[in-house]
C-alpha cells in the first residue's frame, strides 16, 4: 500500500475539515444557538420560540419524541405539554427533535441536546427510557423525565395520565352507543398498559350493555397508516360499528371509521376529532402543560424530586373530549354522571371479581389492581375477542 | 367467520391491493425494458408524500393523484439519467434513488402530517345500493381502484398488441439487437422509466390520498420491494400481477380475521408466506434461464456512441 | 435476469486512476454535492453554511462527535466487506440486510439462553451464532446460484424482507413481555461488547479493521485469494484449470453472509443491548453501496463508510441546529451517491 497516496488523501480530508471548520480541531463540542424550531402545529396558540431573547434562558428544556408532533395523536399532546411550560414560564427555553429512533438511536439525540445547554430533558416515547436512563447516570447534573416508564433514579424521574379511568368511561359512551354490541380496537403492541386500556374500555362497556364484545387487531407498530386502515376495515368487516384505538395516532383509524360509516372514540390528543365530523362520540386526551409545567417549576426552584407522577381526569391530566353531533342528550348525560363517579372515587375500574377471557379469576372478590400490575397485564377480560400475546 | 367478515376479506385485499397493483404494473413495465428499480420504495414515497401535500393545499384529490403520478414519473427519469445516459449500475443507482426517496418525501410531507384532507370520493358497485350500511361500505370503492384493472388490461394490450410494446420487449430481450433493427433503446428506456414511474405515482396516490389519507415518513413500508417481488412473482405479466396483488394484500387481511378469531397464527410468518411463494415459484420455473424474465435486465446498454 | 458482468477492477487499478488527477475530480465532486444539498437547505429555509459547519464541527472538531462517527461507521463498513468478498467472484449480494437480522436474532437467542455464562465464553459464543445466523441466510441463496437455478440477486433480495418478519416472530413469540413494546428485554453485562474510553465505540470496531486487514491479506496473498480472482475474471477457464467454482460460490457467499451476521450481532450486543425489531434501516444497503462505490478495495471500503457516518451524524446534529427532519440528511447522502454514480469515464472500466 503506497503511503503517499494514502496520507495525501487523508491531508485532503483534514484540510477540507480544518478550511470550513475555521480553526483547528476543538478539543470540547462548542455548543451552536439553535436557529430555529420545528414548524409549530396550528393547535397550539404558543407562539414559537424563534428568537434567543437577549438574556440568558433560565432553563433549557429539551424534549424528544418518537413521532411527528402535528400528529393529532401522542406527539402532538405531548409537544403542547412541553410548550405550555413556556407559555406560564417565558424564561425557559425549549429544543424539540421529532422522530427519534427508539432505543440507542436515542442516545446522540440526547447527548447533543445536552451539550446545547439542555438540563431537563423530556423523553416521551415509551422506548426512550432505557437510553434516557443510562444517560442518567452519566450525566448527573441533568434533569430526565420520561413518560410512562418505571424506572426511577437520583436525577430519573416519571410522569404520565392515568388512561384506565378514561377508558371505562370511553367504554361506558361506546356501550351506550353500539349497535351491533361489537366494538373494535386497533392497538400497537400486545403491551401489559395496553391490555389494561382494553379491559378497562370492555368494562365500561359491559356496565352498560353486559352483551358487548371488543375486538383487538395488533398493528405491531406505533405509526403504520396502512396497517391502521387495513386493521379498521377488517374490524368493521367483522361487525363493529363503534372503534377506537391506541396508536400514536388516531388519524388514520378515526378516518378510516369515518369513511365506513362506523363511531370512533378518540385517544391520544382532543386534535383527533377534526377526523370524525359525523361519527364521534368522544374520546379521551393528555393534557399534561400543568404537570410539565410544575416539574420545570420545581427543577428551576431547586426543589426538583425524582416521584412516580401520575395524575387522572380529575386532575385535569387527562380530559374528555366534546361529544360529537349524534350522540343523543341521554347518553352524554349518563356518561357526565359517571365522569363525575370517577372523579369522586365512586367506582374503582378493576375491582374484583374479574374473570379473563379463559375463564379464570383475574382479579378476585374484594381485590384491587394496582399500578404495577396494571403494567404487566396479560390477560384479556371476558368479551374480549382477540390473542393477549 | 361470517359472510360479512369472508367479503370483508375480499373487500380488504382490493383496497389495500390497488396500490400494489399499480406499482407492481409499474415495474412491470420497467423490468420489461431492462431494466430494475431497486428504488421504487423511494419513488412511492415522494409520490404519495407530493399527492398529500397537493391534495391537502388545493382541497381537490384529483390534483393530488396527477401530482403523485407526476412526481413518480420524475423519480424514474434520475434513474433512467443515471441508467440509461450515465451508464451507471442499476443495482447500486436503484438503492441511492431509495435513499434520495427517504430524504425527499421527509422534506416535502413535513409541513403537511396530520393534516386532514379530503379523500377521493368513494363510489358504491352499481347495483348494490338497497345493502345494509355495513355491507355497502364494503363495496364503496374509489376511482384509482375501478380503474386498476382496466388500467392492467390497457397495458396487457400495449406490451403485447402494440408496436411500442414489441419495441420494448425488444430492447428488454437485447438492447443491441432492437438497435440494429432500427429502435432507439434509451429512448424506449426512458419511455418505460415514465411510464412506470407514473403507474408507481398512482399506486402510492393511493395509498395517502384514498385509503390511509395521511402521510407519515416510511409509511410504505417496504412495498417497494413487495412489488420487485410481484413482478417476478407474475413473470412479467400485467395480468397476472393482478392475481400476485391479491394475493398478497389478502393475506394481510386473511391474517387479521385470523387474528380476532381467535387463531393463533403468528401474523408475521403469514406475512412471509408471499415472499417465500415467490421463491417457490423461481425455484421450479426457473428465474435465470427460461423464458420469464427479459433477458437484458439488469445489463448496462452501452450503445455505439 | 443475466449476469452483470464484472464490476469490481483490480485492486491495483484503481491506485492508478487515483493519481491520475482524479484528486481533482473527487473534489470538484464533493463541491458539486455541497452546492447541490446546501441548494435543497436554502429552499426548505435553512441555512446551508452554518450547517456544513456545524456537521463539521460535531463530527470532526469534537471528540464525542468523532467517537459517534465511529459508531456509525463500523456497521457499515462491516456489511461493506461482506458484500465485498463475494463481489470478487462475482456474486451479488444484496442480501446482507437480511443476513445482518438473522444474525443479530441467532445472537439474540445466545444472549437470553446463556445468562449466566461469563462475558469471554458468551461474547464469542455470540459472535458464532451470529455468523452461523448469516451463514445460513446466505447459504440458501448461494446454493441455488451454485446450481445455476436462480441468480442470488433476485433471491437475496426476496429474503431480505423475510429476516426482519422472521425476527419479530421470535420477538413477540418468545422473548417478548408485557413490559416490552417490540424489543427484547435487555441483554445482561455480559453479552454486552465492551466499549472504549466512555463513548459508544466498541469492540466491533477492532473487529471491522480486524476483517478489512484479513480480507486485503487473503486476496493479496494466499492461494485462495488467487483462486478467487481466477474465478472473477474467467469462471469456465478457472475450472478447466481445476478450481472447484461451486464449491467457492457456496463457500464465499457462506462466509459474506457470516460476516454480516457477525455486523448484526455487534448491533445487538454493542450498540442497543436488545434486540429491537426492525432495528436496521438500511445498513445492509447502505453496506452494498459502498462496497460497490469502492469497487470492493479494502481501503475504498474504509474511507466510503467513513465519509458516509460523517453524513449520518452530522445530520443527527442538524436535526436539533437547524429543525431539519433527519430523514433529509438521506438526500446529503443521495447526491454523493448520484455525483459517483454518474461519472462514466471513471467508473466505467470493464462493466458491460
Amino acid at each position: 500500500m503506497n503511503k503517499k497516496q494514502f496520507s495525501l488523501l487523508v491531508a485532503i480530508v483534514v484540510t477540507t475539515a480544518m478550511v470550513l471548520t475555521g480553526c483547528g480541531p476543538a478539543a470540547t463540542p462548542t455548543p451552536v444557538p439553535p436557529t430555529a424550531t420545528p414548524v409549530p402545529p396550528t393547535a397550539t396558540p404558543v407562539p414559537p420560540a424563534a428568537t434567543p431573547t437577549p438574556t440568558e434562558p433560565c432553563l433549557i428544556i429539551g424534549a424528544l419524541y418518537g413521532g411527528p408532533i402535528t400528529d393529532a395523536g401522542y406527539n402532538q399532546a405531548m409537544h403542547e405539554s412541553v410548550m405550555a411550560i413556556k407559555q406560564n414560564i417565558a424564561c425557559v427555553q425549549i429544543i424539540e427533535a421529532e422522530n427519534v429512533p427508539d432505543e440507542a438511536g436515542a442516545k446522540t439525540t440526547m447527548e447533543n441536546m445536552i451539550a446545547q445547554g439542555v438540563r431537563m430533558i423530556f423523553a416521551t416515547a415509551f422506548n426512550h427510557q432505557n437510553p434516557a436512563y443510562e444517560l442518567s447516570q452519566s450525566h448527573p447534573d441533568v434533569i430526565f423525565e420520561h413518560a410512562g416508564g418505571w424506572m426511577m433514579g437520583p436525577n430519573f424521574a416519571n410522569f404520565f395520565g392515568e388512561p384506565p379511568d378514561a377508558w371505562y368511561l370511553m367504554g361506558v359512551a361506546a356501550g351506550k352507543m353500539t349497535e351491533t354490541n361489537k366494538m373494535g380496537f386497533v392497538a400497537a403492541f400486545p403491551l401489559g398498559w395496553t391490555l389494561t386500556f382494553v379491559n378497562a374500555f370492555e368494562l365500561g362497556a359491559q356496565s352498560v350493555n353486559p352483551d358487548v364484545q371488543t375486538i383487538v387487531a395488533f398493528t405491531f407498530a406505533w405509526g403504520d397508516s396502512a396497517k391502521e386502515a387495513d386493521a379498521t376495515n377488517s374490524l368493521i368487516n367483522q361487525g363493529c360499528d363503534v372503534i377506537t384505538m391506541h396508536v400514536d395516532s388516531p388519524a388514520t383509524v378515526i378516518s378510516a371509521a369515518e369513511s365506513r360509516g362506523a363511531y370512533s372514540i378518540g385517544f391520544q390528543s382532543l386534535a383527533a376529532q377534526q377526523f370524525a365530523p359525523e361519527y364521534w362520540i368522544s374520546g379521551t386526551g393528555y393534557t399534561l402543560g400543568g404537570t410539565l409545567t410544575w416539574l420545570a417549576s420545581t427543577v428551576l426552584d431547586g426543589t426538583w424530586e425524582p416521584i412516580f407522577l401520575r395524575c387522572g381526569m380529575a386532575e385535569g391530566c387527562m380530559v374528555m373530549a366534546p361529544f360529537g353531533p349524534t350522540v343523543p342528550q341521554e347518553v352524554q348525560d349518563y356518561v357526565n354522571q359517571v365522569k363525575a363517579d370517577l372523579e369522586a372515587d365512586k367506582i374503582t375500574v378493576f375491582k374484583g371479581p374479574i374473570v379473563d377471557q379463559d375463564g379464570n379469576v383475574q382479579v378476585a372478590e374484594g381485590e384491587v389492581l394496582t399500578d404495577d400490575t396494571m403494567s404487566a397485564v396479560d390477560w384479556f377480560v371476558e368479551g374480549v375477542i382477540g390473542s393477549p400475546k | 367467520m361470517t359472510l360479512l367478515s369472508v367479503l370483508g376479506v375480499i373487500s380488504s385485499a382490493i383496497f389495500s391491493g390497488t396500490s400494489l397493483l399499480y406499482t407492481t404494473l409499474g415495474e412491470v413495465i420497467t423490468e420489461r425494458s431492462g431494466i430494475v428499480n431497486l428504488g421504487l420504495e423511494g419513488v412511492l414515497l415522494v409520490s404519495a408524500s407530493t399527492g398529500f401535500a397537493v391534495t391537502s393545499l388545493t382541497g381537490n384529490p384529483y390534483l393530488g393523484v396527477l401530482a403523485a403520478a407526476l412526481a413518480g414519473g420524475l423519480m424514474n427519469m434520475v434513474l433512467g439519467y443515471l441508467v440509461v445516459t450515465r451508464n451507471g449500475n442499476q443495482l447500486a443507482s436503484g438503492l441511492a434513488l431509495m435513499f434520495f426517496g427517504f430524504g425527499l418525501s421527509a422534506l416535502i410531507g413535513k409541513p403537511y402530517v396530520g393534516s386532514r384532507i379530503k379523500g377521493l370520493p368513494r363510489i358504491l358497485l352499481p347495483g348494490l345500493s338497497d345493502l345494509p350500511r355495513l355491507y355497502a361500505s364494503l363495496f364503496k370503492f374509489d376511482t384509482l381502484i375501478y380503474l386498476a384493472i382496466p388500467t392492467a388490461i390497457l397495458l396487457w394490450w400495449l406490451l403485447f398488441r402494440t408496436r411500442w410494446g414489441l419495441g420494448l420487449r425488444a430492447v428488454g430481450e437485447s438492447a443491441d439487437t432492437a438497435f440494429a433493427s432500427g429502435r432507439n433503446p434509451r429512448l424506449i428506456r426512458y419511455q418505460a422509466l415514465f411510464v412506470g414511474g407514473l403507474l408507481a405515482g398512482l399506486g402510492a396516490a393511493h395509498l395517502s390520498i384514498a385509503y390511509a389519507m395521511n402521510w407519515t415518513e416510511y409509511m410504505t413500508a417496504g412495498r417497494g420491494f413487495i412489488a420487485v417481488a410481484l413482478v417476478i412473482f407474475s413473470k412479467w405479466h400485467p395480468l397476472r400481477a393482478i392475481v400476485g396483488a391479491l394475493l398478497f394484500s389478502g393475506a394481510v387481511a386473511f391474517q387479521l380475521l385470523l387474528q380476532s378469531s381467535g387463531v393463533r397464527i403468528s401474523p408475521f410468518i403469514l406475512d412471509t408466506i408471499p415472499y417465500l411463494l415467490t421463491l417457490l415459484v423461481l425455484i421450479v420455473w426457473g428465474g435465470t434461464r427460461k423464458h420469464a424474465a427479459p433477458a437484458s435486465l439488469g445489463r448496462v446498454y452501452h450503445g455505439t456512441e | 435476469m443475466s449476469r452483470t458482468a464484472p464490476i469490481h477492477p483490480r485492486f491495483s487499478v484503481f491506485w492508478q486512476r487515483f493519481l491520475n488527477g482524479v484528486i481533482l475530480r473527487y473534489t470538484l465532486m464533493v463541491l458539486l454535492v455541497l452546492l447541490l444539498f446546501g441548494a435543497i437547505l436554502l429552499i426548505s429555509g435553512r441555512n446551508p453554511l452554518q450547517s456544513y459547519k456545524d456537521m463539521l464541527a460535531f463530527t470532526l472538531g469534537s471528540a464525542y462527535g468523532f467517537s459517534e462517527v465511529l459508531v456509525a461507521m463500523t456497521p457499515m463498513l462491516i456489511t461493506a466487506l461482506a458484500v465485498a468478498l463475494p463481489s470478487r467472484l462475482i456474486l451479488i449480494n444484496v442480501g446482507v440486510e437480511g443476513q445482518l437480522y438473522m444474525g443479530a436474532c441467532f445472537a439474540t437467542w445466545g444472549a437470553l439462553t446463556f445468562r449466566d455464562l461469563p462475558a469471554w465464553c458468551l461474547l464469542p459464543l455470540m459472535a458464532l451464532l451470529g455468523m452461523a445466523g448469516g451463514a445460513l441466510w446466505a447459504f440458501i441463496p448461494g446454493y441455488l446460484r451454485a446450481l445455476g437455478i436462480v441468480n442470488e440477486t433476485i433471491t437475496t433480495l426476496l429474503l431480505n424482507s423475510v429476516a426482519p418478519k422472521i425476527v419479530s416472530f421470535f420477538i413477540f413469540g418468545f422473548w417478548h413481555s408485557p413490559m416490552d413494546t417490540d424489543k427484547t428485554a435487555n441483554f445482561v453485562p455480559a453479552a454486552r461488547l465492551p466499549t472504549f474510553f466512555g463513548t459508544r465505540v466498541d469492540l466491533s470496531l477492532v473487529i471491522a479493521l480486524v476483517l478489512l486487514a484479513l480480507f486485503w491479506w487473503v486476496m493479496r496473498y494466499t492461494r485462495w485469494g488467487l483462486e478467487m480472482r481466477a474465478i472473477g475474471g474467467n469462471p469456465q477457464a478457472a475450472r478447466r484449470n481445476g478450481i472447484p467454482v461451486s464449491a467457492y460460490l457456496v463457500v464465499i457467499m457462506c462466509i459474506g453472509g457470516a460476516i454480516a451476521g457477525l455486523a448484526g450481532m455487534a448491533q445487538v450486543s454493542g450498540y442497543y443491548g436488545l434486540l429491537l425489531a426492525n432495528f436496521s434501516r438500511g445498513t445492509g444497503y447502505m453496506g452494498f453501496l459502498i462496497s460497490w462505490l469502492s469497487f470492493g478495495d479494502p481501503l475504498g471500503i474504509l474511507l466510503t463508510s467513513f465519509v458516509v457516518a460523517i453524513i449520518f451524524t452530522g445530520g443527527n446534529l442538524l436535526q436539533l441546529t437547524q429543525g431539519l427532519p433527519f430523514a433529509v440528511i438521506n438526500i446529503l447522502l443521495a447526491f454523493t451517491l448520484f455525483v459517483v454514480l454518474a461519472r462514466p469515464t471513471f467508473l466505467k472500466e470493464k462493466a458491460s
